[in-house]
């Protein structure tokens, strides 16, 4: 009886195996072929992602990349859903297009993200008319049990991101609360949107995972496991774009206050017997900024700003607020209604500019003695707890076995003057620089600062 | 039968004893060398110095993620004088809540903590024994030579009327500000006889019986490099203890690198100026950073090692408090005079307290964390700890925070906020607001309470009981 079944399930085998090799197997040939034939599509998504902590209220900046998919030749992309998702926002996209063994940088915006899939859009902007090559779907995208399907990616994690090829095969079919495919293998950052590739050359979707609750999604979502988006989730957003996400920025100088805010959560509001809760406390005034000058304290609570009622009451309401001085222009001026010391009071505040992150911060290689140095910028000052006494630029990297190496110099250390010259600008520093290179003294004294106290180093450059 | 013959026949415990034969002549020989007049003086030293040897078992109050704590320590020290003054170090009977010293006799004391210096880590207890006790005489420390024999007496890991031998391996070692030990005022006598935890605040003792230092370091991970405080900078603090209850120093706000710092050339002596502190009589005097102090009051100032930096420190802190002094400095290659008064220096520890009904601990800011965090000096009091789930961290108070207004009052000293605590606990006030600092920024922290029941409930918890 199991001999039978046995035998006759070897049949079968056989017969399909012989069907597939009829058709476009995901041999190593029909796979370099759908390489070649989609992965100029691909292009590299680079971007700046802040995620504020609710709890602290600090925000947290940095570099990420992901791959994008051109999905129409004028520039419409598809890339992570993870680049709009709760308590992060993501800006300053820039696309790096492979063309020809040529990287072309194009700016990109933020496109609404579609309700139903964890998928974002981008529109890659140029003067110029584009015709990028671009991904076609199929829109009939069945896939079966233990099919071999082929995963275009990049590789983000060397950051060299070439393209790469990857095969999975589809471990489950879910039926509910739609049809999902599961993918039997890891994916790799560079691979999530990453084109999925049937046995036949045809694009049948992409990689992706769900949100979590936790991230914005449903409750009952299946995160964490790797799947595929098939086509039918998404081409209906392919042909008709959804508008520009008002999340966006639009390039260039964003608009600052420079206050750090709390909501106004029921029981604070009924220590200050303020009624009805909502509002935004103002707990941290920036030295230097717009706020400052308009007179803005500790404990002023914001209840309309430019004329739109503030009710923040949970921690994430800070967020929509940073997000509707990011709408503003720079200079623009806006009427501020609070209550200060429960008394309402207007103020009147023209928007600066949001000063330099970290990220965009000048830096200097100083080979002679070994040092890499970045201006100090406000988001640094405020991360380090420096006062506006503090002036100097900031030591990021100090080159292994080079003069400040010998002479201990480390990370984080503040250089504030080069043999007396007074150092405030990373200028000053290329000028202080220049200098010693000229003059090839012997030695050169470094006074700089570690955590609270100021010292001296003194550095031999090697001539 | 056989089996078992055969099995006891192993040759392994046979050669294990022949191994423990081979041994001991060598440690004997090793023994031999010290035989003699030197045997003589080792044994003469130790038996002068073991009478007067203190076990101290304090129990010392702790402060632990937002709880106060007390836990039993050991430590060492040493008899003084015969009416029963003992030194130890600051870090054994510090923060004790009691401190039972057992004698040579085996006798046992509660002793009273007359004083402590945490800038020099050294305490002295007294002793209300009813008679004579068998005291130790200090040695000169500043004639003492590398090379020369000492033995290290007290309670390693609590075991009692401990003595090892070695040599002073340097005399005057800098240890500066490495592994958040701080002795501004002091090298150290570094030697190579063991010294182990529970060694701390016991005698060096060189072979004519005298202490010549207070075993107080060991370099972790390191085989028998010990750290002796030497005895004339402890005799000059064991003294003003026993007169003031305390080591009065003065402060102008100044640090100190060596000269190597900026030349190799012998002939500039000074002492550089690192640092200026922002709120103090030397930064209003107009002190620079990068001046070099070439005398005090007209007295010449020399430090071109690192060594000489803590005598250079001492001199400044041994001025008189609240007095002109007349600094004497190179600035670039014109000399110049600058004079400051004096200001007391603040303690470097500042007291903790624990806030039961709140779940925290908070303790008092010192100069070096007021400058660090950007606290107006005298201000402001540091959460050092909270209870996990506690209603200070239910309410966003975070180890850390710096505490500077409570409902609208300015905090400016531990009895004034305990005061202001207690009042609300008493009264029940349902609603206290803090102010706080959190790095650069500010927040406000609101303390209800009655709030702990609307505590966010992890949903997975949930889960999980049934």
């Amino acid at each position: 009886m199991w001999i039978k079944h046995k035998s006759r399930y070897l049949l079968l085998a056989m017969a399909v195996t012989t069907s597939v090799v009829n058709a476009n197997a995901l041999t190593q040939e029909s796979l370099q072929a759908f390489f070649e034939q989609w992965s100029p599509a691909l292009c590299v998504l680079k971007f700046t992602q802040a995620a504020i902590d609710p709890r602290t209220g600090e925000e947290q900046q940095q570099q990420g990349s992901a791959v994008a998919v051109v999905v129409s030749p004028d520039g419409l992309l598809m890339s992570n859903g993870y680049l709009q998702r709760e308590n992060v926002t993501t800006s300053n996209f820039r696309v790096v297009v492979l063309r020809d063994g040529e990287e072309t940088e194009y700016k990109a915006t933020l496109l609404e993200k579609p309700k139903d899939v964890n998928i974002s859009f981008l529109r890659i902007k140029s003067d110029a008319p584009l015709n990028l090559p671009s991904v076609r779907f199929t829109r009939n995208s069945r896939l079966g049990l233990g099919e071999e399907v082929a995963i275009l990616g990049v590789m983000s994690e060397t950051m060299d991101f070439q393209p790469t090829l990857s095969v999975a095969r589809v471990s489950a079919i879910l039926e509910s609360p739609r049809i999902t495919y599961c993918l039997d293998t890891p994916l790799k950052l560079g691979s999530v949107t990453g084109p999925v590739i049937n046995d036949k050359g045809e694009v049948v979707g992409v990689t992706g995972f769900e949100l979590s609750s936790t991230e914005g999604g449903d409750l009952y979502t299946r995160s964490g496991v790797p799947m595929v988006f098939q086509t039918e989730l998404f081409i209906p957003y392919v042909d008709s774009p959804p508008g520009e996400s008002a999340e966006e920025e639009e390039g260039g100088e964003e608009a600052w206050l420079g206050v750090f805010t709390q909501p106004l959560k029921e029981d604070y509001a009924e220590y200050w017997g303020i009624d009805p809760p909502g509002g935004l406390i103002v707990s941290t005034v920036m030295p230097g900024s717009s706020a400052e000058a308009a007179g803005f304290q500790p404990g002023d609570i914001i209840r309309v700003f430019d004329g739109q009622p503030i009710q923040a009451t949970l921690d994430r309401d800070v967020l929509d607020f940073t997000q509707m001085i990011r709408g503003k222009q720079p200079g623009a001026a806006v009427t501020v209604e609070l209550l200060r010391g429960g008394a309402p009071l207007t103020l009147q505040v023209t928007l600066g500019v949001r000063p330099r992150s970290a990220q965009e911060a000048g830096e200097y290689t100083d080979e002679t003695l070994g040092l890499v140095v970045r201006e100090i910028t406000q988001d640094l000052r405020t991360v380090l707890n420096l006062g506006e006494d503090v002036q100097g630029v900031i030591v990021r990297r100090v080159i292994s076995g080079s003069p400040a190496h010998v002479a201990r110099m480390q990370p984080g250390v503040i250089v504030m003057s080069i043999d007396n010259t007074p150092v405030t600008s990373v200028e000053d520093y290329e000028k202080g620089s220049d200098a010693i290179r000229a003059a090839k003294p012997a030695e050169v004294s470094i006074f700089a600062r570690a955590g609270a106290a100021t010292g001296f180093f003194r550095v031999r450059p090697r001539w | 039968m056989k089996a078992e013959s055969r099995r006891t026949d192993k040759p392994t415990p046979k050669g294990g004893r022949l191994g423990l034969l081979l041994f001991l002549p060598l440690l004997l020989a090793g023994c031999a060398t010290l035989s003699g007049n030197v045997q003589q003086q080792v044994l003469d030293a130790k038996k002068t110095m073991a009478p007067t040897l203190v076990h101290i078992r304090p129990v010392k109050e702790v402060f632990v993620q937002g709880q106060r704590q007390e836990v039993l320590a050991v430590g060492s020290g040493f008899i003084i004088s015969a009416d029963g003054f003992v030194v130890t170090n600051e870090h054994v009977a510090g923060e004790s809540s009691q401190v039972i010293c057992v004698l040579s006799d085996n006798s046992e004391l509660e002793a009273r903590v007359v004083g402590t210096d945490p800038d020099t880590d050294i305490a002295v207890l007294k002793l209300e024994a009813g008679r004579d006790l068998p005291y130790a005489r200090f040695g000169r420390s500043a004639s003492l030579e590398s090379g020369e024999l000492v033995l290290a007496m007290g309670s390693p890991h609590g075991l009692t009327r401990s003595a090892s031998l070695g040599i002073i391996s340097v005399t005057d070692r800098y240890l500066g500000d490495s592994g958040g030990i701080t002795a501004p005022y002091n090298n150290w006598i570094q030697t190579d006889a063991a010294i182990n935890r529970g060694n701390s605040g016991g005698p060096l003792v060189n072979l004519r019986g005298e202490v010549i230092g207070i075993n107080t370091l060991a370099l972790l991970g390191a085989e028998n490099v010990g750290f002796a405080i030497p005895a004339d900078i402890a005799r000059e603090v064991i003294d003003a203890i026993i007169a003031n209850g305390r080591v009065q120093r003065s402060w102008l706000g100044l640090s100190f690198q060596e000269m190597r710092a900026k030349t190799d050339d012998p002939s500039v002596q000074g002492a550089v100026i690192a640092d200026v502190a922002p709120v103090s009589s030397a930064h209003e005097a107009g002190v620079k950073p990068g001046d070099i102090l070439v005398g005090v009051n007209g007295q010449p100032v020399n430090a071109h090692y690192e060594e000489d930096l803590p005598a250079v420190r001492k001199r400044i802190a041994d001025l008189p408090v609240g007095e002109k002094v007349t600094l004497q400095l190179l600035r670039g290659d014109t000399a110049i005079e600058i004079e400051a008064v004096t200001e007391e220096k603040m303690a470097s520890k500042g007291m903790q307290a624990e806030f039961l009904e709140w779940g925290f601990t908070v303790a008092e800011m010192t100069p070096e964390l007021a400058r660090r965090a950007q606290v107006p000096p005298g201000e402001g009091l540091l959460v050092s700890g909270c209870i996990p789930g506690g209603l200070a961290s239910a309410s966003g108070l975070a180890a850390g925070d710096i505490i500077l207004k409570m409902d609208e009052e300015t905090i400016r000293s531990l009895s004034q906020f305990d005061e202001l605590y207690n009042k609300a606990i008493d009264e029940k006030t349902k609603l206290i607001m803090l102010f706080v600092k959190r790095g650069a920024v500010t927040r406000f922290v609101l303390i209800n309470s009655e709030g702990m029941g609307e505590a966010p409930v992890d949903k997975e918890m949930l889960e999980y009981v049934d």
